[in-house]
C-alpha cells in the first residue's frame, strides 16, 4: 500500500520501527497490485470481473482471498499509526496541511482520470474484445440499448484515499471531542487481550456485508467500512509509542499464524458451498466471525513479523515504497488496458498473470522515474 | 503632572440609577482607592473611565485620549478587571493568555509566568474549573501581564480568602512601584483601601461625597467623647459629622480636626475625655449616614 | 467618533469565537457523516433517517452558533472581558457578525456540497436541487433574522423565540413552494430548471439574508459605547 505519510517532504525516519512499518506498507502495496491482477483468474470472481480471463484456477481464490483479507486491514493500521505519528510531528494542523497536499489534492485530481481512462478502456474492450469477460458481455448489451442504465459514479480503488480522509475526519473529531483515549486503554489490558478483542471490534463490519467484502466504492460513507478499517486504524493511531505492548505476541507468532491458515481454509470451505443468492446477502455469522478472527489476528501476526524481520534498511523495499503512492494510483487503469488486451490472446493463466503483473509494474515504475522521482510530484504522490 | 484620567461634569443615567455631575482626577502613579455600598455607581464610573459607557453630559479623558471616541487606543493601555467578568470556562488559562498576548504586544511573559506561579494557577487547567479566587488571579495576571499604564479594578479582593486577598495586594503594591503607572480600584474592604491607595474616593448614590489624599482623611477626621449636656446648636456645627448622645456622654465624630475644637467644646459645657482618630470605614460610613460631603 | 476598523483585533475574535465553535463542529461533522451512511443504505427507512438528520444538523448549527456566541457570552458574563480589550462597538460588531457567519457557513456549505453529492450520486432525480436549494436558502434567511435580532435583543426568550418561529417557519414555505410548478413540476425529473418564480424567490430569500446583516451591523456599529 502507498507510503502517504512518510513522504519526501519529511524528513528520512531513523527509528527502526519505521522502516519496518514503511517496508510493511510497501509490500502491502505490491499486494494490492497482484491481488488486483489475480482477481481475472478467480472462479468466483469470474462472473463479475470486467478483466476476467477465459482460464481460471480454484488455487487464484485460495490465494486471493488470503491477501484480500489482511492487506486493507494491515495498510489501515499502519496508517493510523502515522496518523499520530505526524500529528506528535507537526500538530493538528500540520496533519490537515499534510492529508490536503498528499491525499485530498492527489484524489480530487487522480480520480477523474482514472474515471475517465477505466471508462474508456471498458467501453472500448465492450466494443471491440471478441472474447469478452461476461461482464463485458453484459455492458455490450447495455450500452446497445438506447436508455443506458445509469450507474452512479465511485471513488474506484481510490477508496481508500477517500477513508483516509474520512478516518483524518474522525481523528479531529474524536480529538476535539476528548475521545482519543479510548483506544489507548484498549492498549493498557495487554497484548493478549487486544488480540482476543480486535476481531470482536471488526467483526460488526464484516456482518454488515457481503462475501467476500466489496471495495466500499460508493461516493457516501459505508457504515460496514468504517466498521471494518476504523478499528484498525484507531488500533494503529493508539500503538504510536506503545508498540511494545506488542511484545508479548511474539512469541505467539506461528501458532497466530497457523491459526490463521486452519481459519482460512474453513472460510475456504464455507466459501466453496455458497449458493446464488448468497453473494448478494449480508455474510451470516459464523462466516463473519472467520472472517473478522483472520482479519484481526493476519494483521497483527503480519504487524509482530514485520518489526522483527524488516526493521532493517532494505534499499528495494524502500524504493519500493516511496514508489508506492505512485503506483498504486497508477495500477489500476494500466492493469485494465493490459488484461483486456490480453483477454483475446491465449495463454496459460499463471503466464497471463505474469504478463500482465510485470508490464503494469514496469510501466508504473518507470512512470514514477521519470514522471515523479526527480520532479515536483515527488511531494505531492512521491 | 500628567493625569491617568480626568473626568469633568459627568453624568450618566439609566432607568433606576443616575450618576451625577462626578468630577475627578487621578494623577499619573498613583493610586486611587474608591469606596461606596453596592449600587453607588462605582461600576458605572468604571465604565465610563473604560469607554465601555458613554456619558449623558461631561467629559471624560483617559491617558490623554478623549473617552469613549478613542476608546480602542485608550484600552490598549488599560488593564480593566471587573466583578462580574467571567473567563470562558471550557478553555484553559493557557489559552487566554494566548488571546490577550497577541492583542497586547507589551505583554511581559516572564512576567506571566512568575504571576502564574505566585499565583499557584495552573495554564493548562480549563477555568470553568477555578474557584472564585483563582478566577480573580487569572483575570489581574491577563491584566497585569500586558503592563498596563492605568488599572482599573473593580473589588479586585471581593470574597478571597486571607491567602489569596495578600497575594493579590502583594501583586498591586509590585505595581504601584513603577511610579508610571496609576491605580484606581474600588472595594468594600476599606483596610485594603488604607493599605495602598494614596488617594480616597467616597461615592454614594451615584454622587461624589469626598475625594483627597488618604492622609488628609485619616488626619482631618477624629471620634471625640465628651461629657455633659450637649447643647442643641451642636448639630448645625459644620466641622462636625455626627453628634450622639448616651445620657450625658456624647459622641462626636469630627470630619474637619482643629486643635483649637477641644476648647470649643469646653466652651459650651462638654468635658473632652478621649479624642481617637477614625479608621477608613468609620469615616465612609459616618459620611453616608451624614448625607453630604465628607 | 473614530469609525476605523482595528483589523487585527478583529481576526483575533473572530479566530476566538471559531476555537470556541470547535467542539460543536466536531459534533455536528461526526452526525453529518452518519447521516450520509445512514443515506449510503440505500434504503427508503435509511433515506428517511439521513435526510432528517441532516436537517436537524443544520437547524442546530443555525441556532447554537448564535447561541453560543452571542447569547451565552452574555449570559456567562465572558462578554465582559472581551469588551475591556482594545475593540470599539463596530470592531465588535463586525468580528461577531463575521466569526457567526463562518461558524455558521462552513457546516452549511458542508451539508449542502453532501446534499448535492447525494442528490447527483444516487437514484434520486437531480430536479430536486431546486427544492433543496429553497430550503437551505430558507434556513440561511432564517439564521441571519435570529442573528440580527440577537445581536440587538438581549433577552433569551425572545431570541429564542426568533430562532424557533423563523426555523419552524419551513413548514408553510415548503407547502407554499411545493404549489409552484417550477418546484413540484421539476422535483421528479433529471433536469434542474431554474423558473422565473423560483428565482425571483431565490433573490427575495438572498437580498433579505444581506439586509438583515447589513442592518444588523450598522444598528449595532452606530454605538458610541457598549453601555
Amino acid at each position: 500500500m502507498p507510503n502517504l505519510d512518510t513522504g519526501a517532504a519529511v524528513a528520512a525516519p531513523t527509528d527502526a520501527r519505521i522502516h519496518a512499518l514503511d517496508h510493511l506498507r510497501a509490500l502491502a502495496m505490491l499486494a494490492g497490485v497482484l491481488f488486483h491482477a489475480a482477481l481475472a483468474y478467480s472462479p468466483l470472481m469470474h462472473a463479475f470481473w470486467p478483466t476476467a480471463y477465459r482460464a481460471s484456477s480454484p488455487w487464484v481464490d485460495a490465494l486471493a482471498w488470503l491477501l484480500h483479507l489482511v492487506r486493507m486491514p494491515l495498510f489501515f493500521l499502519v496508517a493510523g499509526y502515522f496518523t499520530t505519528w505526524l500529528i506528535e510531528r507537526r500538530g493538528m494542523t500540520g496533519l490537515m496541511q499534510h492529508r490536503v497536499r498528499r491525499i485530498l489534492v492527489p484524489f480530487l485530481l487522480a480520480w477523474p482520470l482514472v474515471h475517465v481512462a477505466m471508462s474508456a478502456a471498458t467501453r472500448q474492450a465492450a466494443h471491440t474484445v471478441q472474447n469478452p469477460s461476461p461482464f463485458l458481455s453484459m455492458l455490450r448489451e447495455w450500452l446497445a440499448l438506447p436508455d443506458s442504465p445509469w450507474m452512479p459514479p465511485g471513488t474506484g480503488h481510490l477508496w481508500f484515499l477517500y477513508y483516509l480522509l474520512l478516518f483524518t475526519a474522525l481523528v479531529w473529531i474524536a480529538r476535539t471531542l476528548g475521545w482519543s483515549g479510548l483506544f489507548i486503554r484498549l492498549l493498557r489490558l495487554g497484548a493478549a487481550r487486544v488480540a482476543l478483542l480486535l476481531p470482536l471490534l471488526v467483526l460488526p463490519g464484516f456482518l454488515l456485508t457481503t462475501t467476500p467484502h466489496p471495495a466500499p466504492e460508493s461516493l457516501l460513507p459505508q457504515f460496514w467500512a468504517v466498521a471494518l478499517y476504523g478499528p484498525f486504524f484507531a488500533l494503529g493511531a493508539a500503538l504510536h509509542g506503545r508498540l511494545d505492548t506488542l511484545q508479548r505476541l511474539r512469541r505467539w507468532l506461528w501458532p497466530m499464524l497457523a491459526t490463521c491458515l486452519l481459519l482460512y481454509l474453513a472460510f475456504l470451505f464455507q466459501l466453496s458451498r455458497f449458493g446464488n443468492e448468497d453473494w448478494m446477502r449480508h455474510a451470516p455469522w459464523s462466516t463473519a466471525l472467520l472472517q473478522a478472527c483472520i482479519a484481526g489476528w493476519g494483521t497483527l501476526a503480519i504487524l509482530v513479523a514485520g518489526l522483527r524481520w524488516l526493521a532493517r534498511p532494505n534499499a528495494w523495499l524502500a524504493y519500493l515504497s516511496r514508489s508506492a503512492y505512485w503506483t498504486y494510483l497508477l495500477h489500476l487503469p494500466v492493469l485494465f488496458a493490459v488484461q483486456y488486451a490480453l483477454l483475446d490472446v491465449a495463454l496459460a493463466w499463471p503466464i497471463a498473470f505474469l504478463v500482465a503483473s510485470g508490464i503494469t509494474l514496469a510501466v508504473c515504475l518507470l512512470s514514477y522515474e521519470l514522471l515523479v522521482r526527480r520532479t515536483r510530484l515527488r511531494h505531492w504522490v512521491g | 503632572m500628567n493625569a491617568a484620567f480626568a473626568i469633568a461634569g459627568v453624568s450618566k443615567r439609566y432607568p433606576q440609577f443616575a450618576l451625577q455631575d462626578i468630577t475627578l482626577t487621578l494623577p499619573e502613579g498613583q493610586v486611587m482607592g474608591l469606596v461606596g455600598v453596592n449600587g453607588a455607581g462605582k461600576s458605572t464610573l468604571l465604565r465610563l473611565l473604560t469607554g465601555l459607557a458613554a456619558p449623558d453630559a461631561g467629559q471624560v479623558e483617559v491617558l490623554g485620549q478623549r473617552l469613549p471616541e478613542a476608546q480602542v487606543a485608550a484600552k490598549r493601555r488599560i488593564g480593566f478587571a471587573s466583578e462580574d467578568m467571567r473567563l470562558y470556562r471550557g478553555q484553559t488559562l493557557a489559552w487566554h493568555i494566548e488571546l490577550v498576548r497577541r492583542i497586547y504586544p507589551e505583554w511581559d511573559s516572564a512576567y506571566a509566568a512568575s504571576l502564574m506561579r505566585r499565583f499557584d494557577l495552573r495554564a493548562d487547567q480549563p477555568t470553568g474549573g477555578f474557584s472564585h479566587g483563582q478566577r480573580v488571579k487569572a483575570l489581574l495576571l491577563l491584566c497585569l501581564a500586558r503592563r498596563p499604564q492605568l488599572l482599573l479594578l473593580d473589588e479586585p479582593t471581593t470574597g478571597l480568602d486571607p491567602v489569596a486577598r495578600a497575594e493579590v495586594l502583594e501583586s498591586l503594591a509590585e505595581v504601584l512601584r513603577d511610579e508610571r503607572r496609576s491605580v484606581l480600584f474600588s472595594s468594600h474592604n476599606t483596610h485594603d483601601v488604607e493599605q495602598l491607595a494614596d488617594t480616597i474616593t467616597f461615592l454614594h448614590g451615584g454622587r461624589l461625597l469626598a475625594s483627597a489624599d488618604k492622609e488628609r482623611f485619616l488626619g482631618d477626621w477624629r471620634r471625640v467623647l465628651c461629657l455633659g449636656d450637649a447643647p442643641d446648636a451642636l448639630s448645625t456645627w459644620p466641622e462636625l459629622a455626627q453628634v450622639r448622645n448616651a445620657g450625658r456622654q456624647i459622641e462626636l465624630k469630627v470630619r474637619r480636626w482643629d486643635d483649637a475644637l477641644p476648647e470649643r467644646l469646653a466652651h459650651v459645657g462638654l468635658d473632652v475625655q478621649r479624642i481617637d482618630p477614625m479608621g477608613l470605614e468609620d469615616i465612609f460610613v459616618t459620611t453616608v449616614r451624614a448625607g453630604g460631603a465628607a | 467618533m473614530n469609525r476605523e476598523l482595528n483589523w487585527p483585533t478583529i481576526r483575533l475574535l473572530i479566530v476566538k469565537d471559531w476555537q470556541l465553535f470547535q467542539k460543536q463542529l466536531a459534533a455536528y461533522l461526526l452526525a453529518a457523516f452518519v447521516a450520509l451512511a445512514f443515506l449510503g443504505l440505500a434504503k427508503p427507512w435509511a433515506f428517511y433517517i439521513g435526510s432528517l438528520l441532516l436537517i436537524i444538523i443544520l437547524v442546530a448549527v443555525a441556532c447554537f452558533a448564535i447561541s453560543t456566541s452571542l447569547l451565552t457570552e452574555r449570559k456567562e458574563q465572558t462578554l465582559a472581558f472581551v469588551m475591556s480589550l482594545p475593540v470599539s462597538p463596530l470592531d465588535f460588531t463586525v468580528a461577531k457578525l463575521v466569526g457567526n457567519l463562518a461558524t455558521f457557513l462552513v457546516p452549511f456549505v458542508i451539508i449542502g456540497l453532501c446534499t448535492a453529492l447525494v442528490i447527483f450520486s444516487t437514484p434520486l432525480p437531480n430536479g430536486l436541487m431546486v427544492l433543496t436549494t429553497l430550503v437551505f436558502a430558507h434556513i440561511l434567511l432564517a439564521y441571519c433574522v435570529s442573528l440580527a435580532v440577537a445581536m440587538r435583543i438581549e433577552s433569551e426568550g425572545w431570541n429564542t423565540f426568533v430562532m424557533i418561529a423563523s426555523m419552524v417557519m419551513i413548514n408553510p414555505f415548503l407547502m407554499a413552494i411545493g404549489q409552484l410548478h417550477g418546484v413540484s413540476g421539476v422535483a421528479r425529473g433529471d433536469a434542474i430548471t431554474w423558473s422565473g418564480p423560483v428565482l425571483a424567490i431565490l433573490s427575495a430569500q438572498l437580498v433579505l439574508s444581506l439586509s438583515c446583516l447589513a442592518f444588523a451591523a450598522w444598528w449595532n456599529g452606530r454605538k458610541p459605547a457598549f453601555y
